[in-house]
C-alpha cells in the first residue's frame, strides 16, 4: 500500500467507481482497517468511510462487526468535520441495515449537532458556508436521528430539543447576509430540524411552532421554501397535535393552487388539502378541488380524481352530496375517472337505500345534456336499470321517455357499454312492462342480434329469449334489485396507495385528539352499518370480485367491463377461425420493419416456449407457452414501455387458410387498456387437430400518443409442441425404426451447419419437443430422439435422427413417423434450428 | 443518496455524466434526454426541485437542478438527501470549478472534462457527498495535479507504456503456447 495519501486516495475513488463484489472481496479487510488506523490522515479516512459504504452497499458482509461498532460510531467524534460528514453519510445506512446495534451513535449525534449549532459561524473557518457553520453536516445528523424515536435518556432528550430550539430560533434572526445560499443553506438545516420535530411526533410545544414556521413560509416569496413548507406539512397534517393547527392555513393552501405558476408547487398544494383535509373543511376542500380540476394540468388529473373521490365518500354526510360530486367529476374530467371510481359509485348507490331515488333523478338530469362522457352513460345506464322505478312516476322522467333516452346514447358508446347498456334494458323489461315490445325491437335489431361482438351478439339473444319465453315470475327473480354489495375496503384508496407511497395515509386519521372522530357513525346515518371506508386490510381487489353469484345476470357486469370475468352462460363462442385474416391495412410506419425481425425471431421459439416475441421503443411482447398432449395454453404478456397508457387495445388471434381445420383457437379477452409501465396478460388456448404448416396470426392494435398503431405477428404455435416424450431402448428403437420404412414415412435433409456443433446441440434437440434418447445409437456423436404428436383423436408416433458430420460442417436429419405428412411437416421445422 | 449528477447545455448536449447506479448506456442516453425534456420546459424562477422522470425511478427521486448561463446541473437524489442541502451542492460545485479554471465557462467542461471529474469525484463519492470545504476540495485537486506534472502527465503514459512492454520477452512466450490435442474422436467420425 502507497504512503502517498493522494494515491491511496485515487485508489478508493477507483475502487467507489467500479464498487463490484470482487472489489468488496479484495478490499474488505483494508478499508475498514484505514477508516479507524490512527496514523491514517483525515483525507484518507473520509475517502475509506465513502469507498465502505460503496462495498457495503454491493455486499453487506464487508462490515466487521463486535468492537468495530464502536470504533465505527465514534468516528462521530473526530475532529475534522470531513471525516464526520462521510462518516454520518456510512453510520446512517449501516444503522438502516441493524438500529439496535449502532443505537450508541444517538447520543453522540445529538452531542455534535449541539456543539455545531452553539458554535458562531467563526468557529469552524472552512465548513462555514455561507455564515452557517456545516450546514450539510446538520443536515446528515438530523436525518440520522430520525431513524430513531425520540432518545429515552432525559438528558440526551433535553439536549436535543434544546438543539433543535436554537435552530427555530436562529429562523427569526434577521440574515447575516443578503445572498441566496445564505438562506438556503440556514433553511436547509431548519426544514431538516422540522422533520425530525415531525417524525418524533412527541413535543406539541415544538410542534406548534414548527408548524408556525412553515406557515411563514407558504407565503415566502422564494418558491423552493413554498415547495417544501407544503411538504413538510403534509407530514405534519397527520400528527394528532398539529393537525387543527395546520388547518388554519386552508385559505392559503387552497390561494397556492389557484395563483401557483408552477405545477409541482400546485402538486404539493393538492397532497396537503388532502392530507387536512377532515369532516369540518371536506365539503369546501372537495369543492375547490373539483373547481381546479377544471383547470388542472393533464400529469395530475388521474391522482386528482381519485383524492376527490376518495375525500367525497369518507366524509359525506349526505350521500346526495357524494354522487353529486362524482356525477360532477365524470362531468369535468370523464376520461380520468377510472372504472374503480364509477364502479364505488354504483356500490354506494345500490347498498344505500335512501340515495337511491336521489341518484336516479340525478343521473337522469345529467346524461340530457347533449355531450356527456361515456362512463357517464354507464353510470346512468346501471342506475337507472336498477332504479329507474323509482323516478317513473314522473310523467318527465316516464319509462318510455328514460329508455329513448339511454338509447340515443347507445351508437356512440364503445361495445363493453352497449353490453351494460343490454343488461339495464333487460332490467326495464321486468321494471317497466308497457315498454317491453320496444325492447325486444331493439334487441332484436341486426345491429345487436347479428353484432361482430360476440359478447353483445350473446347478450342480445340470452335477453331476448329470456323476454319471449320466461314468465313473469321468472322474469322478476332473475332480474331482481341487486343485493347489496359487501362492504370492504374502498378500491379506489387501494389505488391511490399503490400510485404514490408518499401521501400520507388519510384513512388512519381516527385519532385520539381529533374531537370529530368520534361524530364519524353519526354522519354516516344509522350506526349498526359499516364505516364505507374499512381500514382493515389493504388488499387490493376488483369491485366485481367479490359480486355475489346468487342472483341476476347483472351480477356480471361489472366483471365483464373490468375485462377480467366470464359471462355467467357458455363462454363465448371461440374465434375459432371464423375471423378472415385481417386484411393488412392500417399503418404500418416503423413497425414493419421491426415485424420484419420477428419473422426471424419467430422461428428461435420451435425449439422453446418461452422468451420475447417481439420489442419495440412502446411495446414489448413475452410468450409463455405450455403443452399438455393435444392442448396448448399460451400466455401473452404485453408489456407498456412508455410512461404513458395505450388505449383500445385490442388483440386478435387468428388461423390463416390451411389452418382452420387443423387447429383451433380461444382467446381470453386482455384489458383495452394498458397503463404506462404495466403488463398485462393474455391466455390462448389452442386445440391440435392434426399437423400443420404455419402458425397462427396474432394482430394487435392500440392507441399511443393519439396515432392508431398496428401490429401483424406469427405466435409461435408448431405443431412440434404437441409432442410428448416417449422414453425408450435401444431395441425397441430400432425396431420401430425399421417398421417405418415406408418412402413416404421418412423425412430427410442433408444441410449445412449454421451454429457451431457443440454441446448445447442436444439441449436444443430436447426443446423440440421429443425425448432424446442416450446410448442408443451405436454412435456416440449421433442424436435419436423418440415422440409422440397428439393430434385430436389421433397420435402419431415420431422417431428422429441426427447425425452431425463435424469435418464437413453438415447435418443429416432424418424423421420417421406413422403418419406420412408429419414427417415432412416435424423435418421442415427442424431444419433452421442447427 | 445520489443516482445521478448530469450537466448539459441549453440544447441538451451532455458535459458531463456521471451515474451512481449503474445503468447500460442507451438507458442513460434516454434519462438524459428525458431529464433535458423535463428540465429545459420549466421557466426560470420556479422552484428548483421537482419529481424524477419515469426512468430514473419515478416520484421517488426528486430532480433537484439549477440553471446557469447556458449550463444545467441537475442531480437526482432519493428521499434520503436534504433538498436545499444539494441545491446548495451545486452551488459548492460551480464555485468551485469557478476557481479552478477561472471563470468557468462550457468550453472548460469540454475541453477538460477530466478534471471537472476529478473535482466531481472530490466532492461526491460513491452516490454520498465527501467533501463540501471548497478550500479542501481545492487543496487535493492541487495536490493531484502535482503529482500529475511529476510523474510526466497524461502524455508521458503512452512512452511508459511503450518501455514497459518492450521488456517483455513476447517471443518465447509465444514458444511456449502450448495447443491441444485434437479430439480423436474427428478422425472417426464417418458419414
Amino acid at each position: 500500500m502507497s504512503r502517498n495519501p493522494v494515491h491511496v486516495n485515487l485508489a478508493m475513488q477507483c475502487i467507489a467507481n467500479i464498487g463490484s463484489k470482487d472489489m468488496a472481496e479484495a478490499f474488505g479487510q483494508e478499508i475498514p482497517r484505514l477508516l479507524v488506523s490512527a496514523d491514517a490522515i483525515d483525507v484518507v479516512k473520509q475517502s475509506a468511510a465513502l469507498c465502505l459504504l460503496r462495498l457495503f452497499r454491493t455486499s453487506p458482509e464487508v462490515i466487521p462487526s463486535g468492537e468495530w461498532t464502536s470504533r465505527i460510531i465514534h468516528l462521530l467524534n473526530d475532529q475534522h468535520m470531513g471525516v464526520v460528514t462521510a462518516a454520518v453519510s456510512l453510520i446512517e445506512a449501516l444503522v438502516r441495515h441493524s438500529s439496535e446495534e449502532y443505537r450508541g451513535c444517538v447520543s453522540l449525534a445529538v452531542s455534535r449537532l449541539s456543539r455545531i449549532v452553539t458554535s458562531s459561524y467563526q468557529d469552524l473557518q472552512d465548513y462555514t458556508y455561507y455564515f452557517v457553520p456545516a450546514p450539510w453536516l446538520s443536515v446528515k445528523l438530523l436525518r440520522l436521528l430520525q431513524n430513531y424515536p425520540p432518545p429515552d435518556d432525559p438528558g440526551v432528550r433535553g439536549r436535543l430539543n434544546e438543539c433543535l430550539e436554537t435552530i427555530l430560533n436562529k429562523a427569526q434572526e434577521p440574515p447575516k447576509s443578503k445572498k441566496v445560499q445564505h438562506s438556503n443553506a440556514k433553511n436547509a438545516v431548519l426544514m431538516e430540524a422540522i422533520s425530525l420535530i415531525i417524525h418524533s411526533d412527541s413535543e406539541p410545544q415544538l410542534l406548534v411552532r414548527a408548524c408556525n414556521q412553515l406557515g411563514q413560509f407558504l407565503t415566502h416569496r422564494e418558491t423552493n421554501l413554498r415547495y417544501l413548507a407544503l411538504e413538510s406539512m403534509c407530514l405534519l397534517a397527520t400528527s394528532e397535535f398539529s393537525h387543527e393547527a395546520v388547518k388554519k392555513h386552508q385559505e392559503t393552501v387552497i390561494n397556492a393552487l389557484k395563483t401557483e405558476r408552477d405545477v409541482s408547487v400546485r402538486q404539493r398544494a393538492v397532497d396537503l388539502l388532502y392530507a387536512m383535509c377532515d369532516r369540518t373543511n371536506a365539503e369546501t376542500i372537495v369543492q375547490e378541488m373539483l373547481n381546479y380540476l377544471e383547470s388542472a394540468d393533464y400529469s395530475i388529473r388521474e391522482e386528482m380524481v381519485l383524492k376527490v373521490a376518495i375525500l367525497a365518500e369518507k366524509y359525506a354526510m349526505d350521500y346526495t352530496w357524494y354522487v353529486d360530486v362524482i356525477l360532477n367529476l365524470i362531468r369535468i374530467a370523464g376520461d380520468y375517472v377510472s372504472e374503480e371510481v364509477w364502479y364505488r359509485v354504483i356500490q354506494i348507490v345500490v347498498n344505500r337505500e335512501d340515495v337511491q331515488g336521489y341518484a336516479a333523478k340525478t343521473v337522469f338530469e345529467a346524461l340530457q345534456a347533449p355531450a356527456c362522457h361515456e362512463n357517464m352513460v354507464k353510470v346512468g345506464g346501471y342506475i337507472l336499470g336498477e332504479f329507474g322505478n323509482l323516478i317513473a312516476g314522473d310523467a318527465r322522467s316516464a319509462p318510455a321517455v328514460q329508455f329513448k333516452l339511454l338509447h340515443s346514447k347507445y351508437h356512440l358508446c364503445s361495445a363493453p357499454t352497449r353490453a351494460l347498456l343490454l343488461s339495464t334494458y333487460v332490467k326495464y323489461i321486468n321494471l317497466f312492462p308497457e315498454i317491453k315490445s320496444q325492447i325486444q325491437d331493439v334487441l332484436h335489431s341486426d345491429n345487436n342480434l347479428r353484432s361482430a361482438d360476440a359478447e353483445l351478439q350473446q347478450r342480445a339473444s340470452e335477453y331476448l329469449s329470456l323476454s319471449v319465453h320466461a314468465t313473469t315470475d321468472v322474469l322478476a327473480t332473475v332480474l331482481e334489485e341487486m343485493p347489496p354489495f359487501p362492504e370492504r375496503e374502498s378500491s379506489i384508496l387501494a389505488i391511490l396507495k399503490k400510485k404514490s407511497g408518499r401521501i400520507p395515509d388519510i384513512s388512519k386519521t381516527p385519532r385520539a385528539a381529533n374531537p370529530h372522530a368520534s361524530e364519524r357513525p353519526q354522519g354516516l346515518g344509522t350506526s349498526d352499518t359499516p364505516t364505507l371506508l374499512s381500514t382493515a386490510g389493504a388488499a387490493v381487489q376488483a369491485p366485481a370480485a367479490a359480486a355475489p353469484t346468487n342472483t341476476g345476470l347483472l351480477v356480471d357486469v361489472l366483471g365483464d367491463l373490468g375485462g377480467g370475468g366470464t359471462s355467467t352462460a357458455a363462454a363465448p363462442p371461440a374465434t375459432n377461425g371464423a375471423h378472415p385474416a385481417s386484411p393488412a391495412g392500417g399503418d404500418y410506419g416503423a413497425a414493419a420493419a421491426a415485424v420484419h425481425d420477428q419473422q426471424a425471431a419467430v422461428k428461435k421459439f420451435i425449439c422453446k416456449n418461452n422468451g420475447v416475441l417481439f420489442e419495440n421503443d412502446i411495446l414489448q411482447i413475452g410468450i409463455k407457452s405450455e403443452y399438455r398432449l393435444n392442448l396448448g395454453r399460451v400466455g401473452i404478456f404485453f408489456g407498456n414501455k412508455t410512461p404513458m397508457a395505450l388505449t383500445g387495445f385490442s388483440t386478435s388471434v387468428t388461423l390463416p387458410d390451411g389452418l382452420t381445420n387443423r387447429l383451433t383457437v380461444q382467446a381470453k379477452p386482455v384489458d383495452d387498456n394498458i397503463d404506462g409501465g404495466a403488463q398485462v396478460q393474455q391466455t390462448v388456448n389452442f386445440e391440435l387437430i392434426e399437423e400443420y404448416v404455419g402458425m397462427p396470426d396474432l394482430s394487435v392494435s392500440f392507441m399511443y400518443s393519439g396515432v392508431q398503431q398496428k401490429l401483424h405477428l406469427k405466435l409461435p404455435v408448431t405443431p412440434n409442441k404437441f409432442i410428448e416424450p416417449t422414453e425408450m431402448n435401444s431395441e425397441a428403437f430400432f425396431a420401430r425404426w425399421k417398421n417405418l420404412s415406408g418412402p413416404a414415412q421418412e423425412a430427410q435433409k442433408i444441410f449445412k451447419a449454421k451454429l457451431p456443433m457443440d454441446a448445447s446441440l442436444g439441449g436444443r434437440l430436447a426443446g423440440f419437443g421429443m425425448q432424446l434418447l442416450e446410448g442408443v445409437d451405436p454412435n456416440p456423436e449421433n442424436f435419436v430422439c423418440a415422440g409422440i404428436l397428439h393430434g385430436r383423436g389421433v397420435q402419431v408416433g415420431s422417431l428422429l435422427r441426427l447425425e452431425p458430420n463435424k469435418q464437413a460442417q453438415m447435418y443429416r436429419l432424418t424423421i420417421r413417423s406413422s403418419k406420412e405428412k408429419t414427417s415432412q411437416v416435424l423435418c421442415d421445422l427442424l431444419v433452421d434450428q442447427f | 443518496m445520489i443516482k445521478a449528477v448530469l450537466v448539459f447545455n441549453n440544447h441538451g448536449k451532455p458535459r458531463l455524466t456521471k451515474f451512481y447506479h449503474y445503468y447500460n448506456e442507451e438507458m442513460q442516453q434516454k434519462i438524459i434526454k428525458e431529464t433535458f425534456q423535463l428540465v429545459s420546459k420549466r421557466e426560470d424562477n420556479v422552484c428548483n426541485f421537482l419529481e424524477g422522470g419515469t426512468l430514473i425511478g419515478g416520484s421517488d427521486y426528486k430532480l433537484i437542478y439549477r440553471h446557469y448561463a447556458t449550463l444545467y446541473f441537475v442531480f437526482c437524489v432519493d428521499s434520503s438527501e436534504s433538498e436545499l442541502g444539494i441545491l446548495d451542492l451545486i452551488q459548492v460545485l460551480v464555485e468551485t470549478l469557478d476557481k479552478c479554471f477561472e471563470n468557468v465557462c462550457e468550453l472548460d467542461l469540454v475541453f477538460h472534462v477530466n478534471k471537472v471529474h476529478y473535482i466531481l469525484n472530490e466532492i461526491v463519492m460513491g452516490g454520498m457527498v465527501l467533501e463540501t470545504s471548497m478550500t479542501e476540495i481545492i487543496t487535493r485537486t492541487e495536490e493531484q495535479n502535482r503529482l500529475e506534472k511529476q510523474e510526466g502527465g497524461f502524455a508521458a503514459a503512452p512512452a511508459r507504456a511503450v518501455s514497459v512492454v518492450k521488456n517483455i520477452n513476447i517471443t518465447q512466450q509465444i514458444k511456449d503456447i502450448k495447443l491441444p490435442d485434437l479430439p480423436a474422436a474427428i478422425k472417426d467420425l464417418k458419414f
